[in-house]
């Protein structure tokens, strides 16, 4: 009788032990910090959109010196993953499991969070504000993961729109890196042409190893388009673009929004970038916004390295995170995963810098309860690295 | 015919820019017998340096270019002297490793100092700026480095075929012992080897650069540089050149009327193949070396 007091106690005290612990230490939150966590290219072919992650880390330096979010400061850990699947596994991996890490945020590349989305959905962590409009985010849709950014399906669909309807293009190629982010972007073009009763006239391959474009631009110079949609990196745009220069082949170009920071494209391409109409997730550099002011005082001039540049990349950083730092806001004090899900499935129309954000109730059949961003507008780079606005926001 | 006559023109162009790197490897090779994998990353800090010097003192290119040479010849002559020299008993495997570690190190500081994005190199010649002849184009740039290129191989063959140094370099290649033993300073021939090698690559680097300039960007000119040697033969500075002008014109042919996607992986197919057919290459006479 009295051993199964003793034991039934030691159950109970056991129980009482792992549900106590469980209630009180959610991984990655401590009563005065938050371990958010991020990867993004610093090095290799990708760095130009290493900026992200470091205009992230200015953010949260930003909250932190107000305070940070009730009461506790946000603890952020970055690494360097060169757009290295491998190392983008190996990297969450050992942060996960070693610091422990309560939320992830961005991520540069489709290829670079295919590799971790698995082991993230697996493990119930959230994931907000992937740096990429990949649909394999929301097909399906995963309760934990959050993307912000607007779908490349959906700004390949907006630029042959414009393309077609307001610029009377009808010969289409388009150039796509050979991987799921150029793949989005090339399925995105197909499906719009098709229903303006086109096709594309070629579709040119990328790979990230190639250099020489020449190739490329003769095939498609012998098809004749009108129009080239280019969905591949920063690198190769400039390069084909470059080459077309000197083949002498001048089609209007249109590219995806990770080429449309234009003074960027502009220094790199020495100017060849003029005329570039791109689609964009987020309010221009110099816009006359409140908030973009705000950031770009409190965050960008206070915390920013000395060489650092104040351009879309870098407030992107800002912007993919903003219904993350919202939602742990409204959390209060009681900061749980599943506090911050039900805080962000609660978002509707959250406006920040980029388009408005609104999340639902999970549903894994309808991939809207997860997409948060559907909203892109479309620019035009100018001769002096500045964008002109073509269109307002628009739902595609 | 139009096409097929710019596909050849372009593969000429993409194919001289390997050519410089396939020169640079050859001259060590015909001296070593090593391939020197750092080659790239000597052209990276060369094309780098100068690049400082013009963005920090504002010097223009026609000063940086003796800068950058100088800087790449002392560099060249500095690791060799500090870092191959001191192998213990080295054999042509070691000899590779340590090159390839040379080249890490090298890669590394240019990253930590110069930061991973993409510049822009200022250079008296747009990358993108082109020359017709008909409906055939060709770039400034690349038709400016054509010619570097037969410049640079026909001052290498004169240097080897007709000069002293030359014949030393031939010497400590075929027999190291018996050169030192004819009073020949092998370690100075090799020395020199090195930075002479160094400011060819160099000169390839310069070249690059103003088309593409971030620390990955040697990469791909030293791979298909080696290609070239490889199926040009390593000990022939015509068959490297004339390989690269091959390995470009195939690569175009075979991206413009095959497959674009496997393009680029068309130079290591290459190298097997030659490997197992004429593995001296197809330019290099075979010799035996007498044991």
């Amino acid at each position: 009788m009295k051993s199964k007091s003793v034991l039934g106690c030691l159950v109970l005290s056991v129980c009482l032990m792992f549900g106590f612990n469980t209630a009180l230490a959610e991984e990655g939150i401590t009563d005065t910090e938050i371990h958010i966590g991020q990867w993004g290219p610093q090095t290799g072919p990708a760095a130009a959109w290493g900026s992200v992650a470091r205009g992230t880390g200015a953010y949260f330096q930003m909250i932190n010196a107000k305070g940070g979010i009730n009461g506790r400061k946000i603890v952020y850990h970055m690494f360097d993953d060169a757009y290295n699947p491998a190392k983008t596994k190996a990297g969450v991996k050992e942060l996960q499991e070693g610091t422990g890490i309560f939320a992830w945020a961005c991520g540069v590349g489709t290829s670079p969070g295919l590799a971790v989305i698995d082991y993230l959905t697996e493990r119930e962590i959230p994931w907000i504000g992937p740096a990429a409009g990949s649909l394999h985010w929301i097909t399906p849709p995963r309760k934990h993961l959050f993307p912000v950014y607007p779908l490349y399906y959906n700004e390949a669909k907006a630029l042959i729109r414009y393309a077609v309807k307001e610029m009377g293009k009808t010969k289409i190629a388009i150039v796509y890196q050979n991987d799921e982010y150029g793949k989005n972007g090339l399925r995105g073009a197909r499906e719009e042409l098709v229903t303006h009763g086109l096709n594309t006239v070629v579709e040119m391959p990328v790979e990230l190893k190639d250099t020489d474009m020449k190739s490329h631009v003769m095939q498609l110079r012998k098809s004749g388009a009108d129009m080239v949609l280019l969905w591949t990196s920063v690198s190769h745009a400039v390069r084909i673009v470059g080459t077309s220069r000197a083949m002498q082949f001048t089609p209007q170009f249109m590219s995806t929004s990770t080429c449309s920071d234009f003074p960027l494209m502009m220094h790199i391409s020495k100017g060849l970038w003029e005329g570039v109409i791109c689609a964009t997730f987020g309010e221009l550099p110099d816009a006359d916004d409140p908030l973009m002011k705000m950031y770009k005082k409190e965050a960008f001039d206070a915390f920013a390295a000395k060489d650092e540049r104040w351009g879309l990349f870098y407030y992107a950083g800002i912007l993919f995170v903003e219904p993350m730092v919202e939602a742990m806001k409204r959390c209060g004090k009681d900061l749980t995963r599943d506090r911050l899900v039900a805080e962000l499935e609660k978002l509707r129309d959250f406006k920040g810098i980029g388009p408005k954000i609104s999340f639902k109730p999970f549903d894994p059949n309808d991939p809207s309860s997860r997409q948060g961003g559907s909203q892109t507008f479309l620019i035009q780079c100018l001769k002096d690295g500045k964008a002109k606005k073509l269109t307002d926001w628009m739902d595609i | 015919m139009i096409d097929f006559i710019q596909t050849i023109v372009s593969g000429i162009a993409a194919g001289s820019s390997y050519a410089l790197m396939g020169l640079a490897m050859v001259l060590i090779y015909k001296t070593s017998e090593v391939p020197n994998f750092a080659q790239g990353e000597l052209a990276l800090a060369a094309s780098f340096f100068a690049y400082m010097i013009m963005e920090s003192f504002g010097l223009s290119f026609f000063l940086a270019l003796p800068c950058a040479l100088s800087f790449a010849f002392l560099l060249g002559c500095f690791l060799e002297f500090l870092v191959l020299r001191r192998a213990k008993t080295p054999n042509i495997l070691s000899m590779i490793v340590i090159t390839i570690g040379l080249e890490m190190i090298l890669l590394g500081l240019v990253s930590w100092k110069f930061g991973a994005d993409q510049k822009t190199m200022p250079f008296p010649i747009s990358p993108y700026d082109s020359m017709a002849i008909g409906n055939i184009f060709i770039s400034t740039l690349e038709l400016v480095t054509v010619f570097v290129v037969l410049a640079i191989m026909a001052a290498l063959y004169l240097l080897l075929r007709f000069s002293k140094m030359g014949l030393a370099m031939k010497a400590t290649q075929q027999n190291t012992m018996a050169a030192r033993l004819m009073g020949i300073r092998a370690n100075r021939v090799l020395n020199l080897t090195w930075g002479l090698s160094s400011v060819v690559g160099a000169i390839a680097g310069l070249l690059i650069a103003p088309t593409l300039m971030h620390p990955y960007m040697m990469w791909d000119p030293l791979l298909k540089g080696f290609a070239a040697a490889v199926m040009g033969g390593m000990t022939s500075l015509p068959g490297a050149v004339s390989g690269a002008f091959l390995l470009g014109i195939i690569e175009n042919i075979f991206g413009t009327y095959i497959s674009i996607e496997f393009k680029a992986v068309v130079a290591f197919a290459i190298i097997v193949i030659i490997l197992c057919i004429k593995p001296s290459g197809l330019f290099a006479r075979h010799y035996v070396k007498k044991v």
